[in-house]
């Protein structure tokens, strides 16, 4: 249990229910639940299949799920029912809202490659946020500043190594103040030996109160960092509670076995 | 040799230089205009909306511009509402004809090479602008045409090379351009290759300028695929 017995009922982060998806005849989620609340940092382990990209993705809605809700801050995001049977958000503009609070960040980067560092950085808090370019290029700055990149605001991404292009991706998804951080597989695209400097990032984050979900292979991440540790295999939840309940008691076969795969 | 009768009919061959200039500028702003929408609807996925756009596109790619020209410029004087309509005043005219027939010639191949670049837009940056929240728009407005411009600018440099090339054909319907004045010297005092040769430099120049231009916006927009420290 996650909660937070002193506080008063708050609203949780973020509450996800009964999520499915499907893709053509293909159960990819089966009914997974979540909820985080504010300075919660959540891994979400799975070996690769096990749905858990897809269900970071169905939060801020990158793919639509085929049923279950998504509540962000007590706000359910509206979904509609077409006629060929397809589900959808019912009002684009909620979405778009919504979104602008869940900052992502992705396996691959994904930087604005016609944009320098910086411009990437403060471009969304700009054009979405509507903060004045003066200001939001200051922030741009002491955002850059943490996480270690203010002398390469003005390159290129593709002048960055890998390490340094998600380390902007992270100072890109900080600018937007989120009110929770989605990670998807934030390392797995790095060289070994760039791993650490942005474990190192998101390690700081976590510590200053962020709220973070993390979809990540890095088990000493999820155990020394996380707050709470879930486990997907093909699309149910076989695992979840605090990193010492699951690594040190794990109550499915599934994650023994997943945990002795990733030791090797 | 006779250069006698083309230094002495310089001005004219001034007067072509504007024409022509004048023409290209005008029909490559004009086919900008038209072949952005006309690309973005092209490179969608719905078959109904990228009918019209694609046919648009075969159809002026598929005949040869001075086909497009004279329909325009002795084909459309033989419709009588055409003729009766408030829009006759340009058909009439052949600067206009040829402005037109450019115009949208241009269009057609500047709008495949967008529709090209706009489809080449990596997929991951059309997704990080959606998960900042940003409307499908302003992911268009901010990402999709800044990075498709890019991509687009050596092909949209041939266009324009190729267009001013193509705008030869203006002399032909009276216009007075470079090769209409070549060709009006020619008939006065029959010195073809003299005169033509004259108007084969300007192009030469004119061309010489354009890989000039286009290869600073090159410099400037392409700073993100160089080298660092060049």
């Amino acid at each position: 249990m996650s909660d937070h017995s002193t506080a008063k009922q708050e609203v949780p982060a973020l509450q996800v229910e009964e999520i499915h998806k499907s893709f053509g005849a293909i159960e990819v989620l089966k009914g997974v639940s979540l909820t985080a609340n504010d300075h919660d940092v959540i891994s979400i382990l799975g070996s690769s299949g096990s749905g858990k990209s897809t269900f970071l993705r169905c939060i801020n809605m990158l793919e639509y799920p085929t049923s279950g809700s998504v509540r962000v801050k007590g706000e359910l995001i509206e979904m509609r029912n077409h006629k060929d049977g397809s589900i959808a958000p019912a009002d684009r503009k909620q979405v778009d809202r919504i979104r602008s609070k869940l900052a992502m960040v992705f396996q691959q980067f994904n930087l604005w490659s016609h944009m320098t560092v910086i411009q990437n950085v403060y471009e969304a808090p700009m054009h979405v946020l509507k903060i004045p370019k003066k200001e939001a290029k200051e922030h741009a700055e002491a955002v850059l500043e943490r996480v270690g990149l203010i002398d390469r605001k003005d390159y290129y991404p593709a002048h960055l190594s890998g390490g340094q292009q998600q380390r902007a991706a992270i100072a890109r998804a900080l600018a937007m103040k989120p009110d929770l951080m989605l990670f998807d597989e934030p390392t797995s695209a790095l060289d070994p030996e760039l791993v650490g400097e942005v474990l190192k990032v998101m390690r700081s984050l976590a510590e200053d109160g962020s709220t973070m979900l993390v979809v990540t292979h890095e088990m000493g991440f999820a155990r020394e960092v996380s707050k709470r540790v879930m486990f997907l295999h093909q699309g149910r939840v076989e695992e979840d509670g605090t990193p010492g309940e699951v690594f040190d008691n794990p109550k499915s076969d599934r994650f023994r076995e997943f945990l002795s795969g990733s030791l090797k | 040799m006779d250069f006698e009768a083309i230094t002495s009919n310089l001005p004219l061959y001034l007067e072509g230089l504007a024409t022509t200039v004048e023409l290209v500028v005008l029909a490559l702003i004009l086919g900008m205009a038209l072949a952005i929408p006309i690309g973005l609807l092209a490179s969608r996925k719905s078959v109904w909306v990228t009918f019209l756009p694609k046919s648009f596109i075969y159809f002026f790619r598929g005949t040869p511009l001075i086909v497009q020209m004279y329909m325009i410029y002795f084909g459309a004087g033989q419709f009588e509402w055409l003729r009766e309509s408030f829009l006759w005043f340009l058909f009439k005219e052949a600067y206009a004809c040829a402005l037109i027939a450019f115009s949208l010639n241009t269009a057609a191949y500047t709008a495949e090479i967008l529709r090209g670049a706009i489809i080449a837009t990596p997929y991951g940056e059309i997704e990080a602008g959606r998960a900042s929240g940003m409307s499908g728009w302003l992911i268009l407005r901010r990402i999709i045409l800044p990075s498709s411009f890019r991509r687009a600018l050596p092909a949209y440099g041939n266009e324009v090379i190729f267009m001013l090339h193509g705008s030869a054909l203006a002399g032909v319907i009276t216009i007075i351009d470079l090769f209409g004045a070549a060709r009006i010297v020619n008939s006065r005092h029959f010195v073809p290759f003299e005169s033509f040769i004259t108007a084969g430099v300007f192009y030469l120049i004119l061309t010489f300028a354009i890989i000039w231009i286009f290869k600073r916006i090159e410099f400037r927009w392409h700073a993100h695929l160089r080298p660092r420290n060049s």
